[in-house]
């Protein structure tokens, strides 16, 4: 028995107190305006019982819960922290109990159910206690915990409770206002359920358009993006030029000044080829202003508005006052510690842009793994289209010899996982040369997949025999009438499989990572996990690549969102 | 529910397909054809042209971002492995200089691949004939490369250039970082040369002078000396008991020594120890010695006397980098670690007052006593850092020794160090160099580069100094694997799962099985797969003629005769693919289960030794993955459906704006996995200052309860509820079928019960969920199939080196056979996982199919 096991009591006395008190305000109203087809004595009854167990629970509780130093007013809580099979054999061993303690009240013919749910429940129990008892290791402690609370806030709480509970009971008698409650109280379920899902997406883009210092802080997290201002400048020491480089404009900084007039300058945008170096006579450049952070610092005393004008080499900035206008211009040396930058409410759209840069050059901004996605994304859509249909249509309204053995076989390599096919195919593709491109991940689409097969074949089954008919006799070869009569019937169920084919080749990551490792070949879903493994430390660009990779999806779900919902009903368990 | 919501993808969707295949075979899908809206055709064919004309287009696209790189006229040189960031001038500067001595040759280098420990990207590469021509590949696993015939010797190279002054020669070189380029493999009658060294960082002792300063009263007080480090390990301990603060509610605020933190692993302590878990004749595996026992002892005592290891990692989680580095701001004292860290120390720590000096050593080691008596070197440090080599089957071997040469040659490195440090001057950082191989070129650095500011001079001198003394990793085949079970080995003991001496025995054992396997290889004969292959062929030929002249026997007129023909001609992708992608892949996988293969090399036929060895000596690994796995499917499935139910039956109130809280709910399960995956890795990061859960768990649950926030991802008993909560999200993706389902059932069935007088828990539990069974059943074998082939969650969630999920909690079937079958290519082994994941899926499916018929209420049959 884990210490503080009296506390523990008192929690459970604490917390049926409670409960019991709130049915017998709820027993004790309905007893008054009685629900229709009620006994208005029973209610009165019932709230008796609950008011006598609230005050027993309640006053038992509190010489229980004494000495918690929660402060006058509190909530307790405990928390038991024990493995697995003590929580399993103490759960069962609950529902046993309570099936026993059912049985003297129920009806004849639920005894067997019930003595046969307590004793399989006690064998769940018995195993969940052998399987704790057999580790010494295993060990239950307790936390002792409470809510504090203030006087006004219990007070507030309590009345809102009772509010709510006076809400229920009252409604409860009037039928109009009862689908009211009903209504609201879904409503702020739906409402507070979306938002737990929506939350994460949320700080999601958030996060995207936050700047460094934000990302993490210690009073709770920043959901309120700012942005530092800045001024254009002109640096005269360190200048940021910019010229032509190989057909582009780049821009550059000086790295050397050679004695014939040229310069040795660093590309330093765009991101793709940054870094590279070249030789060019310094006057084939224009010196462009650069953006200067603005912040707050002291000088001599004075309170000033600065902007960052260059980092030294000893830490300090190089500081140029911009406000009062007195002192404009005047440079100093500051630390980064001791001035503020100036930031106001903003979003970074910056981060979306920089993330791009740090991609490899062959990325070329991200477009490369776009458009491998969608080539993927596109051939497999169409070859899965094709394949499926007229593998379908061969099986629904074709008779051959062998039909239903073929059928049989093509459902029952649904039962086969991918794994134990993958490694003899991708031997196969490295013995076709086809490795690090993107063929194996989509010239298998044009071989059929039997989910879709399959599917299709059950529309295909409905569609009328007359139209064939008409098609054979106008003369139709098969795969014309395949094409002209039967796709056209099909529309519906070729776009939902369209839909979910998109979504398996957009989000397919086993595959890219199994066959492709050229940047040139990737697809964004792998590209996204490398982004993550090699700059993961950074959330803002990392939150701002990952947006980007699923708008794509979350576009195409707005615009197709009835196929993506109706169309999981077609699995064939939905709609019966 | 743990199925991957955004089905169908990959392996998901062939789940989908067996389960629905095998539920009700055919039955209610003949009407569904009604459910969808007939008079929408229009607009679907319309939606279907813009997609085809959007495909089309972008066809077009994707061949356009592919030919913007090529450059005619020039050969191709591919490089992998070199960082070409913003911060890596040097590599630029070599590159550019290169290209312009040899303007036929263009430089394509890829970051991206195997530089680091994870090596599956360019083992598939090589494999699939698409190698790079240069790869900068960690040195200590140029052996494991090279025992797999995965690189190519380099000998004949150096023989043949022996008077070019660009020829690397061993003189040159450290002897440490060259020895570990050298490997002889089992077959050969001599070492041969696989790579040439570049980098040689070794580790050394840093230590926050200002925060010994600071303490230096405290120091005094217990015998130490403030203004020096700890020599060796018991005055380490000593030093980092003073130097420790923690917090009243017992987490760490200053640690003083974290035996593992920066840079040390258990390699430095055990070389320390005189032991490098290798026999010299590389047969045997010692992780098991008393010696590697006494240093995974430090590292425990290092970690206990500051209040224990998971103590110290809930710290290292809160850990930020740049600015903020724990070392930077006085959070850790003391620690081990490389070279490399000099640069960001230079950028971020102004005002930062540190020193090194060698790493501390055995108390007798230091007093040359016991052991140690005879033993001339006091210090030791460990030498790692990288090394150019030529994967086999690279297309531009003459190119790529060209670089090589260059690259590695004093030249080279002059061009190197001084672009990076032409570009650091002009950022205004200081340029510190970095520890070569190349002892020339080393010697040439700290001449003419070396730092001005005194700390940083510092630092170097004592990384020089202790280079004579660096001991390397042993060259042998199984290096991969040895690290991983040292890491692991280290992990499980310090974390207290299991003893000293038991965890490094499980490592010993697991490395040790790989070295037996390997020498003892010949025992097994060899099979040649290619008559397998014309085995397979020929029986597909007889049978397709078989068919053939069934089909002419066949009695049949004339018009079904041509409707036939048509017909085969319609499935003929699907049996070809049937053939191709399936059945043969099936037979083969079969087949390689019972050999011993790995591409490369001829395969071996060793019975049934794959799956003997499933449940012997990888016992452990395959037991855990399967446990991880089921408890994944055991919680995260019931809960998956509880919750998908759960948001069903509040859609089917009929409340007003139900299609938009439907699209929200909806929404997190066609976010595609890896962006979800990077997305929940940070909302559930274990710093409460970034991650999303823990910042509401530290304003609420933690002042309740006085519960700590969990480590999520980074604990070994969170990371798999972390893993539920992240399936719990697209759980979305059920409700619709959910609430189709309960829009099936009858309302007469509900009214009849409201006539009874039945409460609304009777209701729910006597009429929705009977009626809804079907619905559940379906759901629970496709969750349980899914959750079993979990895969790209965990692989996205694992660090780059090291285990899934701290202590392999998030080790699953699949990805076992992946790090398997694709990072060492044991083709057989991971054919005979396959067919275990398989197994197990059959049986489960098949229990559940069975147990269905007392639970599954089917309207029907009733």
């Amino acid at each position: 028995m884990p210490n503080g096991w009296p506390y523990a009591l008192g929690t459970l006395l604490c917390w049926i107190g409670l409960v019991e008190g709130f049915i017998a305000v709820f027993r004790f109203v309905q007893g008054v305006v009685p629900p229709r087809g009620t006994d208005p004595i029973a209610m009165r009854k019932g709230a008796l019982v609950a008011a006598l167990i609230a005050g027993v629970c309640l006053l038992a509780c509190g010489p229980l819960l004494r000495g918690h130093e929660g402060g006058a007013v509190f909530v307790p809580l405990v928390w038991f922290i024990m493995p697995f099979a003590a929580w399993l054999a103490v759960v069962a061993g609950g529902f046993a109990l309570a099936s026993v303690c059912k049985m003297p009240f129920a009806a004849r013919t639920e005894q067997a159910t019930l003595t046969k749910r307590a004793a399989t429940l006690a064998v769940a129990c018995a195993i969940g206690a052998w399987l704790f008892r057999r580790d010494p290791s295993n060990s239950i402690s307790l936390l002792k915990g409470a809510i504090p609370l203030t006087a006004i806030s219990a007070g507030a709480l309590l009345a809102l409770a009772l509010a709510a509970t006076l809400g229920m009971a009252l409604s409860g008698a009037y039928a109009k206002s009862r689908g009211y409650s009903k209504a609201i109280a879904a409503q702020i379920a739906l409402v507070v359920g979306s938002a737990l899902f929506g939350v994460p997406f949320a700080w999601l883009v958030i996060t995207s358009l936050k700047e460094d210092q934000d990302m993490a802080s210690p009073n709770g997290l920043v959901w309120i993006p700012k942005v530092t201002e800045t001024v254009p400048y002109m640096n005269p020491d360190d200048p940021v030029l910019e010229g032509k480089y190989e057909g582009q404009t780049i821009q550059a900084n000086i790295v050397t000044h050679n004695p014939d007039g040229t310069v040795l300058v660093n590309i330093t945008k765009p991101g793709g080829i940054a870094g590279r170096s070249f030789t060019a006579p310094l006057a084939s450049f224009k010196q462009v202003p650069e953006d200067a952070d603005l912040v707050w610092a002291s000088f001599q005393g004075q309170h000033v508005k600065a902007l960052v004008a260059d980092h030294l080499a000893d830490g300090k900035d190089q500081l140029r006052i911009v406000e009062p206008s007195s002192l404009k211009d005047t440079e100093f040396k500051a630390l980064p510690d001791d001035y503020q930058k100036v930031r106001h409410v903003g979003l970074k759209w910056s981060n979306y842009p920089t993330a791009l840069e740090f991609l490899s050059p062959e990325a070329n901004h991200g477009l490369t793994y776009l458009g491998n996605t969608l080539y993927l994304v596109a051939l497999t859509v169409v070859g899965t289209l094709l394949s499926s249909s007229i593998i379908a249509y061969a099986f629904s309204r074709l008779r051959f010899p062998g039909r239903n053995a073929l059928f049989g076989l093509m459902l029952s390599t649904m039962m086969l996982p991918a794994a134990v096919t993958m490694l003899p195919q991708f031997l196969i593709f490295r013995s076709l040369g086809w490795i690090d491109t993107l063929r194996p991940l989509w010239v298998p689409a044009f071989l059929g997949s039997a989910f879709n097969v399959f599917l299709l074949r059950q529309f295909l089954m409905n569609v009328p025999m007359e139209l064939e008919d008409a098609a054979k006799i106008d003369g139709c070869t098969y795969l014309k009438t395949f094409w002209s009569v039967m796709l056209p019937q099909i529309t519906p169920a070729l776009a939902v499989i369209g839909i979910w084919t998109f979504m398996g080749a957009w989000n397919n990551f086993m595959g890219p990572l199994i066959y492709v490792s050229s940047p040139e070949h990737m697809p964004i879903s792998y590209a996204v996990q490398q982004y993550n493994s090699d700059r993961g430390g950074e959330p803002g660009y990392l939150m701002a690549v990952t947006t980007m990779s699923m708008l794509p999806v979350l576009g195409l779900f707005f615009f197709a969102q009835r196929y993506f919902i109706e169309g999981v009903t077609l699995s064939g368990l939905g709609g019966r | 529910m743990i199925l991957d919501p955004n089905t169908p993808n990959g392996i998901a969707q062939t789940d989908i397909q067996h389960t629905q295949g095998t539920t009700r075979a055919a039955g209610p899908l003949q009407n569904t054809y009604a459910g969808v809206n007939m008079g929408r055709t229009a607009m679907t064919r319309r939606s279907l042209s813009i997609l085809a004309v959007v495909a089309v287009l972008l066809c077009g696209c994707a061949q356009v971002g592919r030919d913007t790189v090529a450059k005619p006229k020039q050969r191709d040189l591919v490089i992998w492995g070199y960082s070409l960031n913003v911060d890596d001038k040097g590599n630029q500067g070599l590159i550019n200089e290169f290209e312009r001595l040899n303007p036929d040759i263009h430089v394509r280098s890829l970051s991206l691949g195997a530089g680091g420990m994870n090596g599956q990207k360019l083992m598939t590469s090589i494999v699939g004939n698409v190698a790079p021509d240069v790869i900068n590949q960690d040195r200590f696993e140029i052996s494991d490369w090279a025992s797999r015939d995965a690189f190519r010797p380099l000998d004949d190279l150096m023989a043949r250039d022996v008077g070019d002054p660009l020829d690397p020669k061993e003189s040159q070189y450290y002897p440490a970082p060259w020895a570990e380029a050298v490997f002889k493999a089992p077959n050969e009658s001599e070492p041969h040369v696989y790579a040439i060294p570049t980098g040689a960082d070794n580790r050394v002792l840093y230590y926050n002078t200002d925060v010994f300063q600071a303490k230096a009263a405290e120091l005094r007080a217990a015998g130490l000396d403030p203004d020096r480090a700890p020599r060796t390990w018991s005055e380490t301990l000593a030093y980092s008991k003073v130097l420790t603060e923690s917090n009243p509610d017992g987490s760490l605020k200053v640690a003083g020594f974290m035996p593992n933190f920066g840079n040390s692993w258990l390699y430095i302590y055990a070389f320390q120890e005189n032991t490098s878990f290798l026999s010299p004749d590389g047969r045997t595996c010692t992780l098991d010695t008393p010696e590697s026992e006494a240093a995974l002892k430090f590292m425990q005592d290092g970690y206990n006397l500051i209040g224990g290891y998971q103590v110290a990692k809930n710290f290292e989680s809160g850990f930020l980098t740049k600015e903020n580095d724990p070392f930077l701001i006085g959070k850790v004292a003391m620690k081990i670690d490389g070279d490399w860290i000099d640069s960001d120390l230079s950028r971020y720590g102004h005002g930062l007052h540190f020193a090194t000096a060698p790493a501390p050593v055995p108390d007798d080691r230091f007093n040359h006593v016991g052991r140690f008596a005879n033993e001339k070197d006091t210090y030791i440090t460990w030498v790692g850092g990288f090394s150019l080599a030529i994967p086999r089957g690279a297309h531009n071997v003459e190119d790529a020794w060209t670089f090589i040469k260059f690259a590695t040659s004093l030249k080279g490195w002059q061009i190197a160090d001084e672009t990076q440090r032409t570009w650091d001057r002009h950022l205004g950082r200081t340029y510190i160099p970095r520890q070569l191989a190349n002892r020339e070129a080393n010697e040439w650095q700290f001449t003419v580069l070396a730092p001005a500011i005194p700390q940083f001079a510092g630092s170097v001198k004592t990384h020089k100094d202790v280079m004579p003394f660096g001991r390397i990793r042993p060259p042998t085949m199984v290096g991969s694997l040895l690290w991983q079970e040292h890491v692991k080995a280290t992990d499980n003991a310090l974390s207290g799962t299991v003893s000293i001496h038991d965890a490094l025995t499980q490592g010993q054992v697991a490395v040790q099985r790989e070295l037996n396997a390997f020498y003892q290889q010949d025992r097994y004969p060899v099979v040649n797969l290619s008559i397998a292959g014309y085995v397979a062929a020929g029986i597909a030929i007889v049978s397709l003629l078989t068919c053939i002249v069934l089909f002419k026997r066949l009695r049949l007129g004339r018009i079904e005769r041509t409707e036939a023909k048509w017909a085969y001609l319609f499935i003929a992708p699907w049996i070809i693919g049937f053939l191709l992608f399936t059945l043969g892949p099936m037979i083969a996988s079969l087949f390689f289960s019972l050999t011993q293969y790995d591409v490369l090399q001829p395969a071996r036929f060793v019975g049934l030794k794959n799956f003997a060895d499933m449940f012997g000596a990888d016992r452990e690994n395959v037991l855990k993955a399967f446990t991880n796995v089921g408890y994944l499917a055991g919680v995260g499935v019931p809960l998956g459906i509880c919750t998908g139910l759960g948001i069903a039956m509040l859609l089917n109130t009929a409340a007003r704006g139900i299609r938009f809280y439907r699209t929200f709910f909806y929404l997190p399960s066609i976010v595609p996995v890896v962006a979800a995956t990077v997305l929940w890795h940070w909302v559930l990061s274990a710093d409460p200052d970034k991650g999303l859960i823990n910042s509401a768990w530290r304003n609420t649950i933690t002042p309740w309860l006085h519960a700590p926030p969990p480590g999520w991802i980074e604990a070994a008993d969170w990371s798999k509820p972390a893993l539920i909560v992240m399936g719990l999200w697209g759980a979305g993706s059920g409700m619709i079928l959910w609430l189709a389902g309960l829009k099936g059932i009858p309302n007469t069935l509900y009214e009849a019960a409201e006539l009874d007088g039945a409460s609304p828990r009777k209701v729910f539990t006597n009429v929705t969920l009977p009626m809804l069974s079907p619905v559940i059943f379906f759901n629970v074998v496709m969750g349980f199939i899914g959750a079993l082939q979990e895969f790209d969650r965990v692989f996205i969630l694992k660090s780059n080196d090291g285990p899934v999920g701290e202590a392999d909690s998030l080790l699953v079937p699949v990805y076992h056979l992946f790090n398997n079958g694709f990072t060492f290519f044991r083709m057989g082994y991971a054919s005979a996982l396959a067919w275990a994941i398989f197994a197990v899926i059959l049986l489960l499916t098949g229990f559940q199919f069975k147990l269905a018929p007392r639970w599954v209420h089917y309207e029907a049959n009733s």
